[in-house]
């Protein structure tokens, strides 16, 4: 009797195990279709951010620039000036616009870790930035760097906003040096990579400041761009479930370090980790 | 060559803005001399399947580009792509999607669709010239289309020689 009464209890567990599991099972569910459904509208909404805020601007673009062209030569001369300063504003919105779009396809580019090799990515960008560099004298100091297991195509847009600021932020100097290097983590051995500048630097009580969207440090008249690219490279090394990190002091130039996270067994706790940000 | 009403290019475009400044873009380009503007999707594919108001058109003097913008009313861009693709008698047809759009999806759906190249309107207008002309300089100048024989031939899909 007694055994049978014990079967019939751990039946009832079971029972009510079950159950449970089933239950939560459908709470996944549930949650995951909502998920679902927040994503597809941020992706509706990127896309009409592409398509719906792009037209009017080239409109603007287009319209002004017949404008100056085809009756310029009967305007007073300050109007000329405003027409200039028109065109100037749609150019920037309109890279505004495009790293907006950028930076929100990095979030739902989904990761695709491969063992990668970044000294050739890192070669192939310095050809691509040769345009900024023409008339300077710019030393690049790129060392042996470690293979690494990355998504090689977001990695590339991380080294491609850091070299293009460092080329930005040096363009002051007579000679320009610019250095990209690893070092080893402390802790737990994962690859540190570097990318330092002698350019002019930043005051590291406005380091916080540095990877927040749209924030910038120097006047545009100074030095143009529109505060997104350094975001971009967050979202992308926050992505990867690694940290990224700056030093600076005015005057003396920046470094930029960060890591990748620890390859496929890590990557799902560190991602949800660093999900915050 | 024929003594047709031959036609250079159908612009496909439903903004006013947009169809201003694209035909100002040709027009300075001096390419393309002969375009008819469509307003939706479904003017379209009367105007190129002659039928509706254009019941008059051939088949014979079809448009040597089509310049098809996505986001139209009543029939969208890629329903007008897929369906000119899909029937022999507009297959052959040079269809060139110009949009503000470079979402991945419309250009692997452009493409998977048969698409001859996807092009997005730059911002600067300079730019936007710039590509048009070149737009309108390859496919009516250098490109090579087939003929009308041969483009009958094709979509009878015999293979017989000329």
């Amino acid at each position: 009797v007694v055994a049978f009464r014990d079967v019939t209890q751990s039946k009832a567990d079971e029972r009510e195990i079950r159950l449970l599991t089933d239950e939560l099972e459908e709470r996944v569910i549930e949650r995951t279709a909502q998920l679902r459904v927040a994503n597809q509208e941020l992706e509706s909404f990127s896309y009409s951010v592409s398509h719906d805020l792009r037209a009017p601007l080239r409109h603007i673009a287009g319209f002004s620039k017949m404008l100056a062209e085809e009756y310029g030569a009967g305007l007073a001369p300050g109007a000329q000036h405003y027409l200039d300063r028109i065109q100037a504003g749609t150019q920037k919105m309109g890279l505004l616009i495009d790293e907006l779009l950028n930076l929100a396809r990095v979030g739902r580019h989904s990761l695709n870790r491969q063992s990668a090799r970044l000294n050739p990515i890192i070669a192939d960008l310095i050809t691509i930035l040769e345009p900024d560099m023409r008339g300077r004298e710019v030393k690049w100091a790129v060392a042996d760097l470690p293979g690494v297991e990355c998504d090689p195509v977001l990695v590339r847009q991380i080294f491609q906003n850091l070299m293009a600021n460092a080329l930005k932020f040096t363009r002051s100097r007579t000679e320009t040096v610019i250095e990209i290097c690893a070092t080893q983590k402390q802790e737990d051995g994962q690859p540190v990579f570097t990318v330092r500048d002698n350019g002019i630097g930043f005051n590291m009580k406005y380091v916080d400041k540095l990877f927040g969207v749209f924030q910038r440090l120097h006047r545009a008249e100074d030095f143009e761009g529109t505060g997104i690219g350094l975001a971009t490279v967050q979202r992308i090394v926050q992505k990867h479930g690694g940290e990224v990190w700056a030093e600076g002091e005015e005057d003396k130039g920046a470094a930029f370090h960060f890591t990748l996270g620890a390859g496929k067994n890590r990557e799902a706790k560190s991602d949800g980790a660093k999900a915050g940000g | 060559m024929m003594n047709t009403p031959e036609l250079d290019i159908l612009l496909v475009e439903d903004n006013q803005d947009d169809m201003d400044l694209a035909l100002h873009a040709l027009q300075r380009g001096q390419i393309a001399n002969r375009i008819f503007v469509v307003r939706d999707g479904e003017e379209a594919l009367d105007f190129l399947f002659c039928r509706g108001k254009y019941a008059e058109r051939s088949f014979d003097h079809p448009p040597k580009l089509v310049l098809l913008d996505l986001k139209l009313p009543k029939v969208d861009g890629m329903e007008v792509l897929k369906q000119l693709k899909a029937d022999d008698r507009t297959k052959t047809i040079p269809i060139v999607i110009l949009t503000s759009s470079k979402e991945e999806r419309d250009l692997v759906a452009g493409y998977n669709l048969g698409a001859n190249s996807f092009i997005q309107k730059p911002v600067d207008f300079d730019q936007f010239r710039e590509t048009v002309k070149q737009v309108g300089l390859y496919w009516l100048v250098i490109n090579q289309p087939p003929v009308i024989d041969d483009r009958k031939r094709l979509a009878g899909a015999s293979h017989g020689d000329k």
